[in-house]
């Protein structure tokens, strides 16, 4: 591990440590460390909280209004922002209306598990200028798994809504996550051989080799140029996995009303919609880690958090695009693809990235 | 993929921000009505034409008008009554907006229906039909001869 | 087969054929009237189509007379619409009961569906004798003598299953209302689906929701004034030239009033920018269905849309609801400055081409598009044809049948134009046909502008004179129908010597092309469901009137 610095050297300094230092919290023992990971798990969560409950939805609009030769929000405040503070309280306020078939303790517990799975999963993502919340060495296993937990909730929400089409939304988000979440996995593992570790930290310091120099400008070895083929698998089977266009199935707004979310209304419906987004932000957010180099950019590395959310808002203006321009496909074509191509794809993907290592690790390059 | 992030790199937009921007009003076009009392000859003409009798007139028993009212909340305006109108006493202005907490606010007498603004100070009349004799400026509010 | 069917060419030739079954003649004005018995209806219309090669059944209007019940079957042919023939069947008042014709036309499953709701004639042997645009438990038939208008009725739901009751019966499939309230329906259609997992297996539209009375309002109005306004909202979706066009052609028709010339290049004009917008929303909205909400093309559907309505506010007063047309003419001329308006829609012309190619890149160039369209809800030629589709839907099925070339009227004939045809039966032609004549409805009117500029001054003549009160002879019939935006628009309209119609009926292009919905999506998936659905560009308030 030579050439640019590491951003983090080989011991990861987290961000509950360094509160706990900071505050002095660390001298009360496992207790004071405990509080510190609180702390920095509330930093975490509300910075993520703040970026796609507010941002989210407002860049969502703009965006689109942008591919679609519209104007959009624009009246309460600077280019219409706070017209987000204006929803939420609307949101808020409004009665939530409970199906008088729903099964209580599913349905309820739907939303929760929706936006909690996500937000869990930035628990072991490095954002850069120190904010990283742990380190496991299993991280890409825990961050995958994390996330999948979501088409639990996503089919307790279909089935506990006693609603036809929920229950019809809740099995395309299944039957989609299944088959999405093979191919996923399987490209994720390609990274994992290359860093040779599944600890995050490792994978994107593993990155920050230069691949090649070319007149003083060193491209940095991320996976999505040393294996192009892999990132845009990952991108994919990951737009399938957080159910966006051209994978929307499981809400199909055409064909199933709003899918598994069709019932829900007030603040659950909140909760519902700011998991999707957040989903989409995970998404962005492992890709960024995994194929992007994380947080790594140019300039010092205190930047690291600005370029990593650079990354991820990529990321997220990709789906945004794909939203507007992409037709949906048929849920049976869906799975088709999931099983029959992407799977495949997946499996070559990684003999290829076998292939690569080799080459790359063969005495002479 | 490619046409979507052109226009969205382009930044021209084809929607108008509505309260602020008014957006542009043919001349010819059918918004609420205008009545001229000093115009009218009560034919009742108007009344007859009147597709889903939005239109109701009420004389007394010299055949004098007394009242003129139309409801523009269950008007369709299709312009009939200025189309048969000998005397040009109703025609239909470019005005669009107008409200009403009730439907009944939207029940109009010939007062209200004399008060109506030209739009913009355009005829809509001489847009439509030119050789049609227009009137306006003329009866703008309070003017009442009888 | 041919030279059978020319064999029957002449009206006498058609009466021999219907031999000593022809009780008596009642000649309408756009076709020879052939009376026969209640029960002859099927063996009479079998040998018509298969011998005479009336292989469309345009329309069935029923009507009552004071001394009884009428059926009439109008019949044509799709290889010429020009020959046509009305079959009447007459039934008694007490007993108002006529053979169905549903085994030898598929499009009179639901046109005597509708006779039957509205008029109370009933067809023996018909497979599905319910009411079609009345709820199930609605007293008595509104276009019947002895019906009170003025009762209120309250409809009630006991009868009517409940849409939202748990349904705790154990099956294999699931039951699945799609609409009245779907965003997939455009508009409030009901369409009860059977489902098997994902596939439907099962589906019964239910119309009716939008019911407005239509018919019966134009009954109400005079014939000069009270009826044009009304065609605008058949269709509310800005084809609403079209549709006063039917009426104009069916009225003019009746009272023998000739249309100048100057007007009609301005109708011609009018219609086909009536047919682009229309077509560009049908666009929009297959979009939709497709894509997911809010989609890019949707939106671009709509930009250009709205250039063609700024041209047609500027040309009529008014965005949608137009009152445009008047019997024996225009309202009014173009509006001056005439070279601004000229110059207005050359501009838009001149920019289309560059739209279709973006609408071209965008979805049918669109691989994901083409999976999700090409082989979907297919519709055979001869399906179509029994079912009575037209427009473009039939010719997305290869038919080859438009009114503005088969039956000319306005300027067409003497304009350069193609009829477009695809022959893949299936969502993704229906979307290239209409791509393809909005290219052709816009060569229209770049000649039509020609023509309009070039025109002399002192022979613009907007309007025949025609009589303040019109009131065409009593007894006079016809059936007179239009190319609308989604296919044959037709009007049958019968005088009884006042001003306004004794019985005026509506042939609704969108009722006849969503009865074929069933043929089109049963067996595949739901979004095939959802984009067949999108892709017949129905409008509810023209298939409820």
């Amino acid at each position: 591990m030579t050439g640019v610095a590491p951003l983090q050297s080989g011991e990861t300094y987290l961000l509950p440590e360094r509160i706990a230092d900071l505050t002095g919290l660390g001298e009360f023992g496992v207790l004071g460390e405990l509080v510190a990971a609180f702390v920095g798990a509330f930093i975490v969560g509300s910075l993520m909280l703040a970026m796609t409950g507010v941002a989210g939805p407002w860049a969502k609009r703009k965006i689109t209004a942008a591919f679609t030769d519209r104007i959009a929000v624009n009246h309460l405040g600077p280019a219409g922002i706070f017209i987000i503070v204006a929803d939420s309280v609307r949101l808020l306020s409004k009665e939530n209306i409970i199906p008088e078939d729903a099964d209580r303790p599913a349905y309820d517990l739907a939303p929760i598990v929706i936006a909690a799975s996500a937000l869990l999963g930035f628990a072991v993502i490095p954002m850069g200028s120190g904010i990283h919340l742990a380190d496991p060495e299993v991280g890409l296993a825990y961050v995958f798994a994390i996330a999948g937990i979501a088409s639990i909730g996503l089919i307790m929400a279909g089935y506990a809504s006693g609603n036809k089409y929920s229950m019809l939304g809740g099995l395309r988000a299944v039957a989609q996550n299944i088959a999405y979440e093979i191919p996923l996995v399987v490209t994720g593992m390609s990274v994992v051989i290359f860093a040779g570790s599944l600890q995050m930290s490792t994978i994107v310091e593993a990155q920050a080799e230069p691949l090649v120099t070319v007149a003083g400008l060193s491209i940095p070895a991320w996976y999505a140029i040393v294996n192009p083929f892999a990132f845009v698998l990952f991108l994919v089977a990951n737009f399938a996995e957080v159910g966006r266009n051209p994978f929307d199935m499981p809400e199909a707004p055409a064909e199933l009303v709003a899918g598994y979310q069709t019932e829900y209304s007030s603040v659950y419906f909140v909760l519902v919609y700011l998991g999707e987004f957040l989903h989409i932000f995970l998404g962005g957010a492992i890709i960024t880690t995994i194929f992007l180099g994380g947080p790594a950019g140019p300039g010092p590395a205190e930047l690291g958090i600005v370029w990593f959310l650079v990354k991820i808002w990529g990321v997220f203006l990709l789906t945004q695009w794909l939203r507007s321009a992409i037709p949906r496909v048929r849920i049976d074509q869906l799975i088709e693809i999931g099983w029959k191509g992407m799977l495949v794809l997946a499996f070559a993907n990684l003999v290829l990235t076998a292939v690569i290592v080799a080459l790359i690790d063969a005495p002479g390059l | 993929m490619a046409t979507t992030m052109k226009h969205a790199l382009d930044g021209e937009t084809f929607t108008v921000e509505y309260p602020k921007t008014a957006p542009e009003i043919s001349p010819r076009f059918r918004g609420i009505h205008k009545f001229s009392q000093e115009r009218c000859i009560w034919c009742r003409q108007c009344e007859k034409v009147c597709p889903n009798d939005t239109i109701q007139i009420v004389m007394d028993d010299q055949r004098n008008g007394e009242q003129y009212n139309l409801h523009v909340g269950q008007c369709i305006y299709c312009r009939l009554c200025e189309e048969v109108c000998p005397v040009d006493a109703i025609l239909l202005t470019q005005n669009f907006e107008f409200t009403g907490d009730t439907k009944h606010d939207l029940v109009y007498n010939k007062e209200q229906l004399k008060a109506v603004p030209w739009y913009k100070d355009i005829d809509p009349l001489e847009s439509r039909e030119p050789d049609r004799g227009a009137w306006i400026g003329e009866g703008d509010g309070e003017v009442d001869y009888q | 087969m041919s030279t059978g069917i020319e064999r029957h060419e002449t009206e006498e030739a058609l009466a021999e054929l219907i031999g000593d079954r022809l009780l008596e003649r009642d000649d309408h004005l756009n076709a020879p009237g052939f009376v026969i018995r209640p029960d002859d209806v099927q063996s009479v219309l079998a040998d018509l189509r298969e011998e005479a090669g009336f292989d469309m059944l345009s329309c069935v209007t029923g009507q009552a007379y004071d001394d009884r019940y009428e059926t009439i079957y109008h019949l044509k042919r799709y290889a010429d619409p020009t020959r046509e023939a009305s079959v009447v069947v007459p039934t008694a008042t007490d007993e108002p009961v006529s053979e169905t014709a549903e085994p030898i036309y598929r499009a009179a499953d639901w046109g005597e569906r509708e006779c039957y709701d509205l008029v109370g004639i009933e067809y023996e042997g018909h497979p599905d004798h319910r009411r079609i645009l009345l709820p199930e438990t609605w007293q008595g038939h509104p276009l019947s003598p002895d019906y009170d208008q003025d009762k209120p009725q309250i409809v009630t739901l006991s009868e009517h299953a409940n849409p939202i009751q748990p349904d705790h019966r154990e099956s294999d499939t699931m039951f699945l209302n799609i609409g009245p309230h779907h965003p997939a329906t455009h508009g409030v259609l009901h369409v009860k689906t059977v489902l098997d997992g994902e596939t439907v297996v099962d589906l019964d539209p239910d119309i009716g929701y939008l019911h407005r009375c239509e018919e019966q309002m134009c009954q109400q109005g005079t014939y000069r004034h009270q009826i044009m306004p009304y065609p605008d909202r058949w269709d509310y979706v800005s084809s609403g030239l079209l549709n006063e066009w039917a009426y104009a052609r069916a009225a003019e028709d009746l009272a023998d009033i000739e249309v100048p010339e100057y007007a009609q290049v301005i109708r011609t004009m009018g219609a086909e920018l009536c047919r682009i917008a229309s077509h560009m929303l049908a666009l929009g909205t297959f979009a939709l269905d497709v894509y997911g909400e809010f989609t890019a093309l949707f939106q671009y559907t709509f930009r250009d849309r709205e250039i063609v309505q700024d041209i047609l506010e500027d040309l009529t007063g008014q965005r949608l609801m137009f009152n445009y047309f008047r019997l024996g003419g225009v309202a009014w001329d173009l509006p001056e400055p005439r070279e601004e308006f000229f110059e207005n829609v050359r501009d838009f012309l001149d920019e289309l081409p560059a739209k279709v190619v973006e609408y071209n890149d965008m979805v049918t160039s669109n691989e994901i598009f083409q999976v999700r369209c090409v082989d979907t809800g297919v519709l055979e030629p001869e399906v179509a044809k029994s079912y009575g589709v037209t427009g473009p839907v039939a010719r997305g099925s290869g038919v080859d049948y438009d009114l503005r070339r088969d039956d000319p009227y306005g300027y067409y004939e003497n304009l350069e134009w193609n009829v477009v045809t695809e022959d893949g039966m299936d969502n993704y032609s229906r979307v290239l046909v209409r791509m393809q004549e909005v290219e052709e409805s816009a060569k229209i009117i770049e000649q039509c502008v020609d023509l309009l500029e070039e025109w002399p001054e002192d022979d613009r003549e907007i309007q025949a004179n025609v009589p303040r009160t019109l009131k065409p002879d009593a007894g006079a019939e016809t059936y007179r129908s239009v190319e609308a935006a989604k296919g044959e628009l037709g009007i049958y309209i019968r005088s009884d010597g006042t001003d306004t119609p004794a019985r005026f009926k509506i042939r609704s292009p969108c009722f006849h092309n969503l009865s074929a919905l069933a043929e089109m999506a049963e067996g595949e998936y739901i979004p095939d469901l959802v984009a067949s659905l999108g892709s017949l560009d129905i409008v509810l308030g023209e298939v409820d009137r």
